[in-house]
């Protein structure tokens, strides 16, 4: 219970940090919420950036079936899943 | 198959490919059936211009064609927000769907079908926009005359036979629908986009067009080369015959990683929706940009003047809004004339940003601001209504998410500023301008976490300052001090007293002590408040107060070197 909500506040420092959301707190994200369009508004080059963090933080390579991609970056808590299940640190 | 202009269709005559590759990749031998759909589709329809939006590259291709073939226009938004397809619609006679629907052409329809003439090199192909120095958007209509000349140009620079290319950009807009689509088509090759986009799929694509036995060309731009993973296995892949980047200047690091990484040459190349390619590069050899074939430079008093046979007129001299240098072999870019940046390959009006905030009810003024960063992003500094200044982090998060509501409409997603400050007025130097100097001063906690935010301040008199500031969400204190309520520590806001006084008065001699110190009330993350400092004759007085009430004040005693008690 603890680590997943450990990994939750780690996930929201790296997209805050590896994206210079100055003015966005943890707290601002909903672990529900879309992160991209709307809800948090991150856009195509914010899909590339949070790519290469998850890979540099986690060693999580992304595959090549795009759409899964996407539905991965679709919010937090699918973003968690991915890097629960992905992590090889 | 080799170089066939637009105008004598080279759909019609493209050559069984022998290699297979899956079935996102566009093989031209398969788009006559499909274009014949389409032009069933639109036998009862109105001529004229039709709104063309597709991201797939097989879709986009097989209907485009059937508009040219049918002696339509074919109109290309330059992106799919609901706001510019539905202004674009409104000036069209018509907006494709995204099928022809259940329009399975039968051997006996197909017949029916006149076999398409060539079509005529002084017709309009296609209608694009890019956005204006004022941002507002500029419609461009393009001849098949003049895509069939900048076409022959790449065929003779770059010539596609035994290649297949991969495209990350969008076909929506000049060079990716040049590049990335149509040089395919006239050399009869597979091609294929949309999802390649994505690092992961570029690399798969590769590694398809390497086991087909085919010769890889990519068509890129600056924010994909500059964000390739090092992880990738790029080096199992076939290495491409090149990659091309355009719509923004590439940095020079970038292409040298994108070199590193994808073993191959990076071609840039210079141009503008307006006047198509102006020239190209490969910058790891050499930095000045050499003129494509057919087109005439005149470099003077760093302004761009060109003669070409892709230009709309191509007998008139075109003013390019670049500023440029001559070097021995080209020329250099120096950046525009007009207040136009690029992010991600996309045109911004720092105007209409700043004129967009201003029109709302509590926005004063708003300059908006390049602030050279590696992301690219803008900053932006808005003047508001006092009773519109945020205080603390909710309201302040609450309010610039109002404002990216309020651009939204008229801007992409990436071209909204993403660092913001709110003045009461655009702070001045004693020329009354906001310079670069108080522009890096705004946005110097994005790069010092353990500054507060500068966001103006006042000289009442010689002895005294008052600063605004406000706790930035990120300032490195935070972190660590309480997990689950982050405050700001005493001894951080003592600190900041101390080193304001010194860029305010001027050094002001050693540390000595502090005196009649009192905290009053927590300093949070996202606070505006108020420093006011007093020189004295030992040191300084200093109170922070936000519209809570007083945070801390107190006194510092310092002494100037070698001053003091040798008397």
């Amino acid at each position: 219970m603890n680590e997943t909500r450990d990994l939750s506040l780690e996930l929201k420092r790296l997209i805050i940090d590896t994206l210079e959301l100055e003015d966005i707190t943890p707290v601002d994200i909903d672990p529900v919420a879309p992160l991209f369009g709307e809800g948090l508004g991150l856009d195509s080059i914010d899909a590339l950036e949070l790519g290469l963090a998850l890979q540099k933080r986690y060693g999580i390579k992304l595959d090549a079936e795009a759409e899964e991609t996407r539905h991965h970056f679709a919010s937090l808590n699918a973003l968690q899943s991915l890097v629960e299940a992905r992590r090889v640190d | 198959m080799t170089f066939v202009p637009l105008t004598r269709l080279p759909w019609r005559r493209a050559n069984k490919n022998h290699r297979s590759l899956p079935h996102h990749w566009v093989d031209p031998i398969s788009l006559p059936r499909r274009i014949d759909a389409w032009r069933h589709w639109l036998d009862d329809q109105p001529g004229g211009r039709w709104l063309l939006c597709q991201r797939h590259p097989e879709d986009f291709c097989a209907a485009l064609i059937a508009l040219w073939e049918s002696g339509r226009i074919a109109v290309l938004p330059a992106d799919d927000r609901p706001e510019t397809l539905s202004r674009l619609a409104a000036e069209a006679d018509g907006t494709l769907p995204d099928t022809p629907g259940d329009h399975s052409v039968s051997q006996h329809e197909a017949a029916a079908l006149a076999y398409p003439e060539a079509l005529a090199p002084a017709s309009t192909a296609v209608v694009l926009y890019t956005s204006g120095s004022t941002g507002d958007p500029v419609r461009l209509a393009k001849r098949f005359d003049q895509l069939d000349a900048e076409l022959a140009a790449h065929a003779d620079l770059w010539p596609l036979t035994g290649s297949c290319v991969i495209s990350q950009v969008s076909h929506q807009h000049i060079y990716g629908l040049l590049t990335g689509v149509l040089h395919p088509l006239c050399a009869g090759i597979l091609f294929c986009g949309d999802e390649s986009r994505y690092p992961e799929v570029l690399a798969a694509r590769i590694q398809e067009a390497g086991d087909a036995g085919l010769a890889p060309v990519v068509v890129s731009s600056p924010a994909q080369l500059s964000r390739l993973p090092e992880h990738l296995p790029w080096g199992e892949s076939p290495h491409p015959t090149r990659v091309f980047s355009s719509g923004a200047p590439l940095a020079a690091e970038h292409a040298q990683h994108a070199e590193r990484l994808l073993r191959t040459t990076v071609i840039e190349i210079y141009g503008s929706t307006e006047t198509g390619g102006i020239a190209h590069r490969r910058q790891t050899q050499d930095i000045s940009w050499q003129a494509l074939p057919g087109v005439q430079l005149s470099l003077s008093n760093e302004h761009l003047t060109l003669r070409s046979p892709f230009l709309e007129d191509p007998g008139s001299w075109w003013q390019q809004p670049d500023r440029v240098a001559p070097t021995t072999d080209g020329f250099e870019l120096l950046g525009r004339v007009d207040r136009v940046v690029k992010i991600a390959g996309k045109r911004v009006s720092l105007d209409r940003v700043e004129r967009t905030l201003a029109d709302m009810p509590e926005v004063h003024e708003a300059r908006c601001v390049d602030l050279d960063r590696a992301d690219g992003r803008l900053g932006v500094v808005v003047a508001l209504q006092d009773e519109a200044v945020p205080h603390q982090h909710d309201t302040r998060y609450a309010l610039i998410q109002r404002l990216r509501a309020r651009l939204s409409p008229h801007l992409e997603r990436v071209a909204i500023p993403r660092y913001w400050r709110f003045v009461d007025a655009l702070p001045s130097n004693a020329q009354g301008k906001l310079d670069r100097s108080l522009i890096n001063r705004l946005f110097a906690d994005l790069d010092d976490t353990k500054a507060p935010r500068w966001l103006g301040e006042r000289h009442p008199d010689p002895s005294s300052c008052l600063l605004t500031l406000e706790v930035p969400e990120r300032l490195i204190f935070l972190e660590g001090h309480f997990e689950e309520y982050p405050l700001v520590p005493g001894v951080v806001m003592v600190q900041w007293a101390i080193e304001l006084a010194g860029e305010s008065f001027g050094e002001l001699g050693e540390f000595q002590g502090v005196e009649r110190l009192k905290f009053q009330r927590v300093l949070r993350p996202g606070v505006r408040f108020t420093l006011r400092l007093t020189r004295r004759n030992d040191g300084i007085a200093f109170a922070i107060d936000s519209h809570e009430g007083r945070h801390c004040a107190g006194q510092v005693r310092l002494q100037a070197q070698g001053g003091g008690r040798h008397g």
